[in-house]
């Protein structure tokens, strides 16, 4: 079996969507970006009131996390 | 983006729209100030100024507390509908912080979004709290961590979500931006950002 994933391709791709988006925030108003950004994470927040795991699986996964660091930070 | 600074460093995002998350944040760090300073650090900052992702945590460092201080704290926020994610037991919490561990804070019944919380540990610690910015919009006040720091500190832990955060904010601030200070911080964290297109 062949994984076509391309991981750097991939990282390119997401870098120059991050700068495109960076330069459309600066050219538009404030109220457009961050009405466009409050739709987003709003949808997340609302959405996280199902969050799948208990406390303690959450906690359990962070530590598991630190012993094999992608990264913990926000 | 219409960012206005004020004579005293403060950053005005007027008409920025507020969310969920930026309410439940300032419901926190609106406890955290009547007990001691805190500064925002990592991937929130980069949200606040319109980078388009979610975040289950919110990484902010806090000034040393004693005991009792931190029991009053602890009291205020549980009065107020949060818990502790790590124990319910604020003994715990607070010896985990002198520990210099983090401790998670949500809001009661919830487990994400939450804020993580440690005490200031470390001189690039000390100059974000010491040199924290003001960013003020709508009916919000939050202390943030000089972008100057954070470019760096973000291309030191490295992750593909961390370099995505850094290269935005670069974007975004270049033309403002402190160069020798921030080619100080990139030194003394040794990383580079060339390959980012990040070039001081």
């Amino acid at each position: 079996m062949e994984l076509r994933f391309n991981r750097e391709k991939n990282r390119q791709e997401r870098l120059a969507f991050v700068r495109r988006h960076a330069l459309w925030v600066r050219e538009v108003p404030n109220e457009v970006w961050s009405r466009e950004q409050a739709d987003l994470i709003d949808a997340f927040f609302e959405n996280a009131e199902n969050f799948a795991l208990s406390r303690s699986e959450y906690l359990r996964m962070h530590r598991a996390r630190r012993r094999h660091p992608e990264t913990v930070h926000g | 983006m219409r960012i206005a600074s004020a004579p005293d460093g403060s950053i005005q995002i007027d008409g920025k729209v507020v969310t969920a998350l930026d309410r439940f944040v300032a419901s926190v760090t609106g406890i955290i100030e009547q007990y001691t300073r805190y500064v925002i650090i990592s991937g929130y900052v980069a949200i606040l100024f319109g980078r388009a992702r979610g975040t289950e945590d919110i990484d902010l460092y806090i000034d040393y507390m004693d005991r009792d201080t931190f029991m009053s704290f602890s009291k205020d926020l549980l009065e107020q509908g949060f818990y502790f994610l790590n124990s319910d037991d604020t003994s715990e919490i607070y010896s985990m912080l002198c520990d210099r561990l983090a401790v998670r804070i949500a809001k009661a019944g919830r487990i994400i979004p939450n804020i993580e919380m440690k005490f200031k540990k470390d001189d690039f610690d000390r100059y974000a709290m010491s040199r924290a910015k003001r960013v003020q919009f709508d009916d919000i006040r939050f202390f943030i961590s000089p972008i100057e720091l954070q470019i760096p500190y973000k291309l030191y832990l490295g992750s593909d979500k961390d370099i995505e955060d850094a290269v935005y904010l670069w974007m975004l601030f270049r033309e403002t931006l402190d160069g020798d200070l921030l080619r100080s911080f990139m030194e003394r964290l040794q990383v580079r950002g060339e390959q980012y297109g990040i070039e001081v």
